[in-house]
């Protein structure tokens, strides 16, 4: 392990909020999140690329949601009653973005230590790591850390707004 | 007398450094010495007694480099370190000094106002007072909070106007100028301060500040011409509030403006906008609660009248949170005056403006985005549209031009208008120009209306002079742009030789928007009451095919193009039929269309929210708008719509 990995696996550890996808685990940085709300009617916006699928009203504040299926390329399926949205809190070229992420189920919080993460291994051209802090390993299963300001760095209606 | 502008007066200084850091280098250092010193004299003389220590410092050790060393340390010294310690005492309490500047800014605006009252009637005491109060209390707040800079200068201008209130010293031009020039100065420093606490780099001031500091004092020292009759009323400072004093004219202004400060109190705009919030989104709530199912099965008549009792109390506390948000446009009329009286010295042109309507009250945001479209008009106003007195006097006009702003209410609009009683627009021209720059065929025919509509578009202008004072090409399309953004009008009348009027039609507010609820499939929008020039649902025989396919509707003689909302924003239904849906004839400046919606829901007001920055860039989408069952509808952009669909243009089918 460089030195660099090293120093990035330790700033890595600390509570996450873990979620499923499909059959993959994630996490979030807790604090990150701002809540956790049922699933509810979105309303979408046109030209917009499919995975942001619109804007709901948060109690009075209206604020975009994306699914994280379509952003992974996860096959899709109905939503369903453990279907959540996660509102975090993002900051995306230095400006604090409020937005939903639509995920399958929540699992729990679980504090991460820095000797349970892996460094991101290289998976080759064909998918980019950039929006993973690393990799966890917890009693057998695996859970991917997210960097949730990369990845919506990526989306270029977010991006452009910066 | 001729004051010297500070500007000029640095600008000299400063081509006296140049020229004797080159004297130095060619005649070495047995001149610089005695130059230093001149120059040191003269420094003085103009009020920067500090520099001029600097100046005579590095004369008595004049070596080869003096000349160079003057220049360095004149750019220092004009950089302003005391600026810098005044912007750390004002960072120790953000919200002291966040309350300071405001009110020092708002203050400001008031001593302009008066001063420019006070310029027509020197003589009257009670203006005098009212310029001088606000002065003493900038001064006394800036020295609470260690702001020296803005003490000390706030200082020596009010001991000018405590020697004309007092009856020692004349009000004349030189001391209004003066006194203007400072206001010009405090705000500027104000600013610069609160930037420089905000970490923000700072502006050179200081040269002008002791430059207009020598320029106070030598109007107080030149005396102002012995002391007027003896003048008893003076006011106490302890108790502002003492209503008004029984001065030598306008007695009845001053106790409405009395009672008006009395009665206001001051907010943080962000308290205010985090009420009118709230207040909404209680709203939303209680007609959640209001069209909930199950609430039609309740039949329990307590609760059902208390629910009613709820609802009238939501409605009066969101229409009492709606206005507050209102803020009377006597502010942004009292800058133009400030303006008109400037423009129309350097213009050479005599002007009097009318102020018509300043308490008419609309929404703050919409009062801050109004100033600058405001400004571009009354600069286009004074520099074209009013003449000369010569051209006036051979055109059998008064010498005098009037420049009129007034303000009413009309319907649900506030109107602005700017009306000038000049030359009005030369349609010959303005067609000549349009032709030349191929906006218009030679040939076309168009009515003086549409002639004068084109002075809107984007780098018309047809000014032979650029001048300093309207700038060149930009103008109208800008401030038509600004009103577009404000979901406002604006419209132009005028007549050869007799004048123009602009008007400018806005919403109340922008916080709440009246529209249509339209459905397209599965979604509803909202689109904009006063987009929508008709709304229709067509006879078969009124839809045309082209290519098989309806493409054309034909309403009041006119053929527009259709196009489905459900296709111009890929909405996932079938397209409806034109006669079995509802169209919405919507227009920009140059074309209009038919939009297909699958039905008309209904009327609704909405509260208007962005969609955030991230939304921004979408076309044909203005915001979005939190419907009575808590679902967001988006909010329909007109203009946006019509470009969206390539903007073909009108064209008559007769």
């Amino acid at each position: 392990m460089s030195e660099d990995t090293k120093t990035a696996v330790a700033a890595a550890a600390g509570k996450y909020l873990t979620f499923a996808l499909a059959a993959e685990e994630y996490g979030l940085p807790v604090l990150k999140v701002r809540e956790i709300i049922k699933m509810m009617d979105v309303t979408g916006v046109p030209q917009v690329p499919a995975h942001i699928k619109g804007v709901i009203n948060l109690r009075g504040r209206v604020i975009p949601v994306i699914d994280l299926r379509l952003k992974f390329a996860l096959p899709l399926s109905e939503y369903t009653e453990h279907t959540c949205i996660i509102v975090v809190e993002v900051e995306i070229g230095g400006r604090r973005v409020m937005l939903g992420t639509i995920v399958d189920r929540v699992s729990e919080v679980l504090s991460i230590a820095a000797d349970e993460i892996e460094p991101t291994p290289d998976f080759g051209e064909h998918l980019s790591t950039d929006y993973m802090r690393g990799i966890a390993k917890i009693r057998g299963t695996v859970k991917i850390l997210l960097d949730l300001d990369r990845v919506l760095a990526t989306d270029t209606v977010f991006a452009q707004a910066a | 007398m001729t004051n010297p502008k500070p500007q000029a007066l640095l600008d000299d200084i400063e081509a006296r450094i140049a020229q004797l850091a080159c004297d130095a280098i060619v005649d070495g250092r047995g001149s610089i010495a005695a130059a230093a010193g001149a120059l040191a004299e003269h420094v003085e003389s103009v009020g920067l007694a500090d520099f001029a220590e600097i100046l005579r410092s590095i004369g008595e050790s004049a070596s080869g480099e003096a000349g160079e060393e003057i220049s360095r340390r004149w750019q220092r010294w004009r950089a302003d370190d005391e600026a810098q310690a005044d912007a750390e005492a004002l960072r120790s309490d953000a919200d002291l000094a966040g309350m300071f500047v405001a009110e020092a800014l708002d203050h400001l605006g008031t001593i302009e106002a008066t001063l420019l009252k006070l310029e027509e009637t020197p003589d009257d005491l009670t203006l005098l007072n009212d310029a001088f109060r606000p002065f003493h209390t900038i001064k006394g707040n800036a020295g609470a909070l260690g702001v020296s800079t803005v003490q000390q200068f706030a200082h020596t201008v009010e001991s000018l106007l405590d020697r004309c209130r007092s009856g020692q010293h004349r009000v004349g031009p030189a001391e209004i100028d003066a006194v203007l020039k400072s206001v010009d100065l405090l705000t500027a420093l104000i600013n610069d301060v609160a930037d420089r606490a905000a970490g923000n780099p700072g502006r050179p001031l200081r040269a002008d500040r002791l430059a207009l500091t020598a320029i106070v004092e030598r109007v107080i020292a030149e005396g102002g011409r012995a002391a007027a009759p003896a003048r008893g009323q003076t006011i106490d400072l302890d108790t502002p509030a003492a209503g008004p004093a029984p001065g030598p004219a306008t007695p009845a202004a001053a106790p409405a403006a009395a009672s008006r400060d009395a009665q206001a109190v001051k907010v943080d705009t962000r308290k205010l906008d985090g009420l009118v919030d709230a207040v909404g989104e209680l709203v939303i709530v209680q007609s959640l609660i209001y069209e909930d199912p199950a609430l039609a099965r309740v039949t329990d008549e307590r609760l059902t009248r208390n629910l009613a009792q709820l609802r009238r109390i939501t409605t009066d506390l969101q229409r009492g949170a709606m206005a507050m948000r209102m803020v009377p446009i006597r502010q942004t009329f009292q800058r133009m005056t400030r303006l008109v009286r400037d423009l129309s010295r350097r213009a050479g042109k005599a002007v009097e403006l009318v102020l018509v309507g300043e308490d008419t009250e609309l929404d703050r945001k919409v009062v801050e985005d109004i100033n600058d479209p405001l400004m571009h008009m009354v600069r286009n106003s004074v520099d074209h549209g009013l003449e000369t007195a010569a051209v006036r006097a051979e055109a059998g006009k008064r010498d005098t031009g009037r420049l009129v702003l007034r303000a009413f209410h009309q319907g649900g609009n506030i109107v602005i208008e700017v009306s000038d009683d000049g030359a009005g627009l030369d349609t010959e021209r303005i067609r000549a120009k349009a032709i030349a720059q191929g906006l218009i065929a030679p040939d076309a025919a168009l009515a003086d209306e549409a002639i004068h509509e084109l002075i809107f578009q984007p780098g018309f202008s047809t000014a032979e002079q650029i001048t300093e004072i309207s700038g060149r090409g930009v103008g109208m399309d800008v401030v038509r742009r600004n009103i577009d953004a404000l979901r406002g009008r604006i419209e132009i009348r005028s007549r050869r030789g007799e004048g123009t009027t602009m008007s400018i039609k806005l919403p109340l507010t922008l916080a709440i928007l009246d529209g249509l609820l339209i459905g397209v499939g599965g979604e509803r929008f909202v689109m904009p009451t006063f987009a929508v020039r008709e709304s229709l649902r067509p006879a078969p025989s009124q839809v045309h095919c082209v290519s098989g396919e309806p493409r054309m509707v034909e309403v009041r003689g006119r053929l527009l193009p259709l196009a489905w909302l459900s296709d111009l924003f890929s909405i996932d239904t079938s397209r409806v039929e034109p006669s079995s849906g509802t169209i919405l004839v919507i227009e920009d400046e140059t074309s209009a269309i038919g939009l297909v919606v699958d039905r008309l829901i209904g009327k609704q007001e909405v509260v208007v929210k962005s969609l955030g920055d991230a939304f921004a860039g979408i076309r044909g989408l203005a915001g979005g708008a939190i419907l009575g069952d808590g679902r967001i509808g988006l909010i329909l952009d007109a203009h946006g719509l019509v470009r969206l669909l390539g903007g073909e243009h009108v064209r008559d089918a007769a």
